[in-house]
């Protein structure tokens, strides 16, 4: 028998192959589990467009049910409405169907607390204790609650982002924006979204059928149907989501892919701009945010990767914006998420008020470049590795928050595995691209040769 | 011990103890499995339990790439119905049926509507156990598409079958008792559209169940003092999804579930002589109206597929459970308590006839029912044992192992067996003489106590 290579199951939550290996008992039971760490209550339940969508929600629900939970279904939306409703609703948790960027087999399940940040490492513990323990808690017929349908996840959270940020127009018109949602969750909201600001849309892969026309993860390769579109229509700016909507890239007016790293540069660039205050990111974040906080005269905390341990820090410092490198802007006082659809209403907020392009907004961030990448390795040898590694590097500044992190006055890298794959994350950046490059290679022959 | 039933009659349990969302989620895989995917419709009736055994069913069936079609609350006979009618692979009917509040069930029915048998349900339940469901890729993935005009279609159908005009000139006043079941957005316009006087209770489909949804006289007690209140023509009871139908006489008198069937026997035969078909467990009443009438019964073990297979096969014009359950074959070949409404009102109106006395044409018989719980481990050891012994010994009676012990002599007849739905043996006794009714049930219940005893003591 072939042994099954697709499923994980840890602090992430639960991801598998659709036909392989995310199968409805494991989901019904897992799903038990979470009505059962929550001791019942009410649970908002999204999901993406996959196709897989509806047997995992149903699944998902049957444990629910069981466990005494109240399920509020939100059915196809972005992540970041769940989380939004969560809060607005003032339920006892959310689970969000979504794989975000993995590929159309995939699915997932993210699991949401009530304040609507994902369950940290300790929680996800405790959770995946319950799931192995297998006692479930049960209810009796009369205690089981009708899955309650509630439509207004979308409504609701476009009136909060249009609460701060409305309408705009850049030098007295409209703007024209080209979105790609991948066919994803964002098409039922993004399009709406760009609307309510004013702004005219050309909209490609909207349809919201799970049938991805090419993979969800908004990095540059990904983008050259928008970038065409971008020039093609002479729009101003254009915006691309992964399938949940967490996750902004941005193509300029010229139809080039900013970068990813870019999307929360910009975002923190607007905010800090208009007013002072902590920025949070991860550790693989780029170097870009802190050189715009020290022009401000702002703080960056860094944490470990992961959009809980950014949001958890975040909240302890009272920040005022944060996110992730990879495209994912958090801004509390529209949604303690990250949340593509408010990084969309800040960057044409940002623009607006510069009254510039967006390539000249993108061209005035500080100048990185960045290596990314992967390496397969055991996991048994991670530690191991990455002691060696430290001290090779052991005469230079080391940041050991999670894996290892070496600093250098123009330039760092991160070395760390990955929570999801048997593999080692190798990030570099630098201010030359040469320097970037040279780096990672002398980090992984290192690897080849330990 | 919390009791977990699967049988012929489908796969029943508590909610909150053993019926569990995994359990219901592999059993519907299983029949997806079994079905090689196809279209499966799938209804329940209104236990609160329903919404998430709905969910586990229809996750299950999704990931072995079955094409569900979702009828929400809906009676059991509507779903087999339009199942044939759209030429379906199946359908899974989530309802505990008669059973108490607090039970849900699975119910496997197969393409032309009928459940699966005891063969079938057998080789379900080895694809179960065996655990290796179909897993189907994310590209051979159905929607779920919803249907609410199953019971459209099985007005339509029912109504053509009847002298619609005959039963609307009658203007009858009908009780009816839904008992807050599937049956409650359906019954109560089916008797309006045939310009019945309707005094409806029970009809609310989010209220709990009233009562016990089994309609035996005790449970039709609220239905009786109805039909007396208002003058009614007749009164009917339906279980919680649409299949066993009890009556109560224009008298206030509530008929035994055993009745119905005896009811509609007297109505088919007279029309038109043929083969009736009846489990073992069933009235007497059935071959003396066989008898009266020229007609001859069949008798088959207990559950609605050995009934209904019997029907088709025979092409008989009756068939049926002493449960209250009554098989129309012009209709379909499944339990339809609506079917049945309207054969008996279509009846008293063209024979200008009473209830009273159409209950009057049935021999009076006196039965006794009892059940004995037993734990799961030891019924069949039990009934076994028993069966050796009654084997061993000289015996006047005719005897009949078909399904369990049945012993018969000229003044009644006692049958132990293991019940399809609960962990229990049932012992049932007739005669037209109450007496020896209750000492064949007593000399039975002995017996069981003595194998059981036995059994212990090994």
């Amino acid at each position: 028998m072939k042994p099954i290579r697709t499923l994980k199951i840890s602090i992430s939550g639960i991801r598998g192959v659709i036909g392989d290996s995310l199968l409805p008992p494991l989901l019904t039971r897992f799903a038990e589990s979470f009505g059962t760490y929550l001791n019942s209550g009410e649970i908002v339940i999204g999901r993406d467009t996959r196709t897989s969508g509806e047997m995992v929600k149903h699944a998902v629900f049957a444990g629910l049910m069981s466990s005494g939970c109240q399920v509020i279904d939100l059915d196809i939306c972005p992540v970041p409405t769940v989380q939004h409703m969560v809060r607005e609703l003032g339920a006892r948790g959310g689970i969000a169907i979504t794989a975000s960027h993995n590929p159309v087999e995939w699915n997932a399940l993210k699991l949401i607390r009530s304040d609507g940040c994902f369950l940290n490492s300790y929680q996800a513990e405790e959770l995946l204790s319950v799931y192995h323990q297998g006692d479930y808690k049960k209810v009796r017929e009369l205690e089981i609650r009708e899955v309650r349908k509630n439509e207004q996840g979308i409504p609701s959270h476009l009136k909060r982002i249009l609460e701060s940020y409305g309408p705009v127009k850049w030098n007295g018109r409209n703007f024209k924006v080209a979105i790609d949602c991948c066919n994803g969750a964002g098409s039922l909201m993004t399009p709406r979204l760009l609307e309510r600001l004013g702004c005219e849309v050309v909209a490609i892969n909207t349809t919201p059928n799970g049938i991805f026309p090419h993979p969800p993860e908004p990095v540059p390769q990904n983008l050259t149907d928008l970038c065409r579109l971008v020039k093609e229509s002479g729009a101003d700016v254009g915006f691309a989501q992964d399938a949940d909507a967490d996750r902004l890239a941005i193509v300029s007016e010229e139809g080039m892919p900013a970068g990813e790293e870019n999307t929360l540069a910009l975002a923190v660039k607007f905010v800090l701009s208009q007013e002072r205050g902590t920025v949070v990111t991860n550790l693989s974040t780029t170097q870009a945010i802190d050189d715009i906080a020290q022009a401000f005269g702002c703080r960056v905390i860094r944490t470990k990767i992961g959009e809980v341990n950014v949001t958890e820090t975040m909240k302890k410092e009272n920040a005022l914006i944060g996110g992730e490198g990879n495209g994912g802007v958090i801004f509390p006082r529209i949604n303690f998420a990250r949340d593509s659809m408010v990084g969309i209403a800040l960057v044409l907020h940002y623009m607006a008020r510069c009254g510039v392009s967006i390539s000249s907004l993108i061209n005035e961030l500080p100048k990185y470049y960045f290596v990314k990448q992967t390496v397969p390795y055991p996991s048994f040898r991670v530690r191991s590795l990455l002691k060696q590694l430290q001290e090779t590097y052991s005469g230079e500044r080391l940041d050991q928050t999670e894996g290892l992190k070496i600093l250098r006055p123009d330039a760092w890298a991160h070395i760390r595995s990955s929570n999801t794959e048997p593999i080692v994350r190798i990030v570099v950046e630098a201010r030359h691209e040469d320097l970037a490059r040279a780096w990672a290679a002398e980090i992984v022959s290192r690897m080849e040769k330990l | 011990m919390n009791p977990l039933k699967i049988s012929i009659s489908g796969v029943r349990g508590i909610v909150g103890a053993t019926f569990t969302p995994e359990l219901v989620v592999n059993f519907a895989q299983a029949f997806g499995t079994y079905l090689d995917s196809g279209q499966i419709l799938v209804c329940r009736d209104t236990r609160p339990s329903g919404s998430m055994v709905r969910s586990a069913v229809i996750s299950g069936l999704i990931s072995t790439g079955c094409k569900v079609i979702d009828l929400g609350i809906c009676p059991t006979p509507s779903m087999q119905l339009l199942l044939t009618a759209m030429g379906a692979s199946g359908g899974i009917a989530i309802s505990g049926g008669h059973n108490p509040e607090g039970w849900n069930a699975l119910k496997f029915v197969r393409d032309d509507g009928i459940y699966l048998n005891a063969l079938q349900a057998g080789e379900l339940l080895d694809v179960f156990h065996q655990s290796e469901f179909t897993k189907m890729p994310w590209n051979k993935l159905h929607k779920v598409q919803e249907r609410n005009d199953a019971i459209d279609l099985h007005l339509a159908r029912v109504k053509k079958s009847l002298q619609i005009e005959v039963i609307r000139q009658r203007r009858f006043v009908v009780a009816v008792d839904c008992c807050n079941g599937a049956c409650s957005r359906m019954t109560p316009r089916f008797l309006e559209e045939l310009d019945c006087k309707v005094v409806s209770i029970n009809d609310s489909p989010s209220e709990r169940f009233p009562h016990d949804p089994n309609p035996t006289p005790t449970n039709m007690q609220q239905l009786r003092a109805m039909v007396k209140a208002s003058g009614a023509d007749v009164g009917f009871a339906h279980d919680a999804d649409g299949e066993r139908l009890g009556i109560v006489t224009e008298q206030g008198v509530p008929l035994s579930e055993e009745y119905t069937l005896a009811v509609l026997t007297v109505i088919q035969l007279s029309q038109k002589p043929g083969v009736v078909v009846t489990n073992l467990s069933t009235t007497q009443a059935i071959d003396d109206l066989a008898t009266r009438y020229g007609g001859s019964v069949i008798r088959t073990p207990i559950g609605q597929a050995y009934v209904a297979e019997a029907v088709k096969e025979t092409r008989a014009v009756v068939g049926g459970e002493g449960s209250g359950g009554v098989i129309l074959p012009d209709i379909q070949f499944s339990h339809d308590s609506l079917a049945a409404i309207g054969r008996v009102l279509e009846f008293l109106a063209v024979r200008q006839n009473t209830i009273s006395d159409l209950a009057a044409a049935v021999p009076r018989f006196y039965m006794v029912k009892r059940n004995l719980g037993f734990s799961p481990s030891t019924i069949y050891a039990v009934i076994q044992d028993l069966r050796a012994s009654i084997e061993s010994e000289a015996q006047t009676a005719t005897l009949d192992f078909s399904d369990g012990i049945k012993l018969s002599w000229p003044d009644g007849w006692v049958h132990v067996r293991d019940s399809n739905t609960e962990s229990m043996i049932r012992i049932i006794a007739e005669s037209k003489e109450p007496s020896r009714a209750e000492s064949l049930a007593d000399w039975a219940q002995t017996r069981v106590r003595i194998a059981s005893v036995r059994m212990a003591e090994r």
